[in-house]
């Protein structure tokens, strides 16, 4: 402190220095909740597929889409996450009914292809994100013990739109969508570029 | 050049700077930072929050159960003991992956890295440790057992000596190994990786392989498992689950024949993705099958036909396999890998069955 200053001086200095930080403080908190360095995403292992991630994203078609983990997936001819087992069958003796609500879950076969027994056919199964809304109901009939479990639901970058509150963890009953650190991930605000149809 | 006593001092220069635009331009650059760091993740109006129309969707499968059969059945069994379980005195703690019979219908288990060996009635003999990574155990008419592991195949004495071993699968794709059993001095191995099933002498020298002679050249295994079985006269009958069928084998690989299909009202069928899961040949030919999806053992006649059905209220809903054997007298034992225990069930009259 200069000989010179008075106490006047001295108070209002150290007034605004600490403004000061606190006002730089404050704002670095806020960038870094919202820096690129960290997203949202959902934990498999705490999600229960409440339905909840389809209602609750910001967007009309939710951020929130199933995936299929392929070296986990069995490739079913009757696979209880595409077909609804339950349902009736059709001249083939294959149920007719649908499990995705909006026929988000397509398959293909691969391999060598059987057109008179399906049976004897593997079937790759991928998700049309365009049309899933992140109900999960395809998960939860894929877990075990009648499917293998390998799909689930993921916050896909490519729709999300990050928001500072994620609407969806403000709402989910299992803490599932947690905030994970992405380092050397892309910044926030420079992908979100695919449109939904 | 001297600077200005009064105004040219470092010191003034900084007061006089900070009196003038510093102090106001950092506040103003701070809340130009907080409304940037607010709006960071805002893209503009939000689409209308409008949901698509979504139609009432069925129930996911697992929650609904299969229907029971319309036609009265032939056999009837009712649980006669539980070994291992929570309230035994040798409960299995962490895992329980197979169960076998072995010379005087011992009861021979697998579970905590360990054989563990009942009497028939269900009296404890002896365990011992076993390699690490087991999944599957088999026992030979001479008192020896064998246990699967990934790529290996182990063989001990009935007093727990280890005998020796081989390893099981290409050098390069060790095989899956999920089931085992000796027959006639040849151990067979269900190899769920490559889904065939691989026929070797005790050295370990590959004698053939069955399965290979389908449409599509093997087993079709969504839930990456093969379960078999051999009957006295050589038959072997392995669970061909994608395509929900017990087929039937010569050892020198000539199919024989199958029986089974996907279902979900009828209790001959088999449910789900991928049915039945495990299988056991009864001494008097008599095939039985365990399921997932609907925990349930069924037996059949080896042409198909549907003798007995205990269900699901035995078993845990969450099991993904019902492994299985048969003694000499017909009991069934089956072991629940969820609740670890193995079931004990003996035929009844069907009014007995009943009271179950």
């Amino acid at each position: 402190m200069s000989e010179k200053s008075t106490r006047r001086q001295f108070i209002d200095r150290s007034v605004r220095v600490v403004g000061f930080a606190g006002i730089a403080g404050a704002a670095g908190l806020l960038a870094s909740r919202v820096s690129g360095d960290a997203v949202y995403q959902v934990d498999p292992f705490k999600c229960t597929t409440c339905d909840l991630c389809r209602t609750a994203c910001v967007l009309s078609l939710s951020a929130v889409k199933a995936v299929n983990d392929f070296p986990k997936c069995g490739y079913c001819m009757l696979c209880p996450a595409y077909m609804d087992v339950t349902s009736q069958p059709d001249e083939k003796g294959i149920p007719a009914g649908k499990i995705c609500p909006q026929d988000a879950l397509k398959r293909k076969i691969v391999g060598d292809v059987d057109e008179e027994d399906p049976n004897n056919n593997y079937y790759e199964y991928y998700v049309d994100e365009a049309k899933c809304d992140g109900c999960g109901k395809c998960v939860k009939a894929c877990l075990p013990p009648a499917g293998n479990g390998s799909l689930r639901l993921e916050i896909r970058y490519t729709y999300c739109v990050e928001c500072n509150e994620c609407a969806i963890r403000l709402v989910c009953p299992d803490d599932a969508i947690v905030r994970i650190p992405t380092p050397g991930f892309p910044p926030a605000g420079s992908h979100g570029e695919v449109e939904n149809d | 050049m001297e600077p200005d006593e009064k105004n040219g001092t470092p010191e003034r220069l900084l007061d006089r700077l900070r009196k003038s635009w510093f102090p106001p331009a950092a506040v103003l650059a701070a809340m130009a930072g907080i409304v940037a760091a607010a709006y960071r993740g805002y893209t503009g109006p939000q689409p209308p929050l409008e949901k698509p129309e979504t139609p009432p969707a069925p129930e996911p499968a697992a929650e609904k159960e299969a229907e029971q059969p319309p036609v009265p059945l032939e056999l009837h069994y009712a649980r006669t003991a539980v070994i291992g379980g929570r309230d035994s005195l040798h409960p299995f703690r962490r895992t329980l992956l197979g169960v076998a019979v072995g010379s005087g219908d011992r009861i021979h288990a697998l579970g905590d890295g360990e054989v563990r060996i009942f009497e028939a009635g269900g009296s404890f003999v002896r365990a011992w440790q076993v390699v690490s990574d087991v999944t599957c155990l088999g026992t030979a008419p001479d008192g020896r057992i064998v246990v699967g592991a990934p790529g290996r195949i182990e063989i001990y004495d009935e007093a727990g000596r280890h005998l020796g071993g081989f390893a099981a699968g290409e050098k390069d794709k060790p095989a899956a190994v999920t089931e085992v059993r000796v027959f006639g001095g040849e151990v067979l191995v269900a190899d769920a990786a490559a889904r065939i099933i691989r026929r070797y002498d005790t050295s370990g020298k590959q004698l053939g392989a069955i399965g290979t002679r389908t449409k599509t050249g093997n087993f079709i295994l969504p839930n990456k498992w093969l379960d078999f079985d051999v009957d006295a006269r050589g038959v072997v009958r392995a669970t061909d689950t994608g395509r929900h069928q017990v087929s039937a084998w010569g050892l020198d690989g000539e199919p024989l024949g199958s029986f089974g299909k996907f279902g979900m009202r009828n209790a001959e069928d088999f449910v789900g993705c991928c049915n039945p899961v495990n299988l056991a040949i009864a001494p008097d030919g008599r095939i039985v099958t365990g399921e997932k999806m609907v925990a349930r053992v069924k037996v059949y006649e080896p042409e198909g036909r549907l003798l007995a059905l205990i269900g699901p209220e035995n078993f845990d809903p969450n099991c993904i396999h019902i492994h299985l054997a048969v003694d000499s007298k017909g009991r069934i034992l089956a072991a629940d890998p969820v609740r670890r225990e193995v079931l004990v069930f003996s035929r009844v009259a069907k009014d007995e069955d009943s009271k179950q």
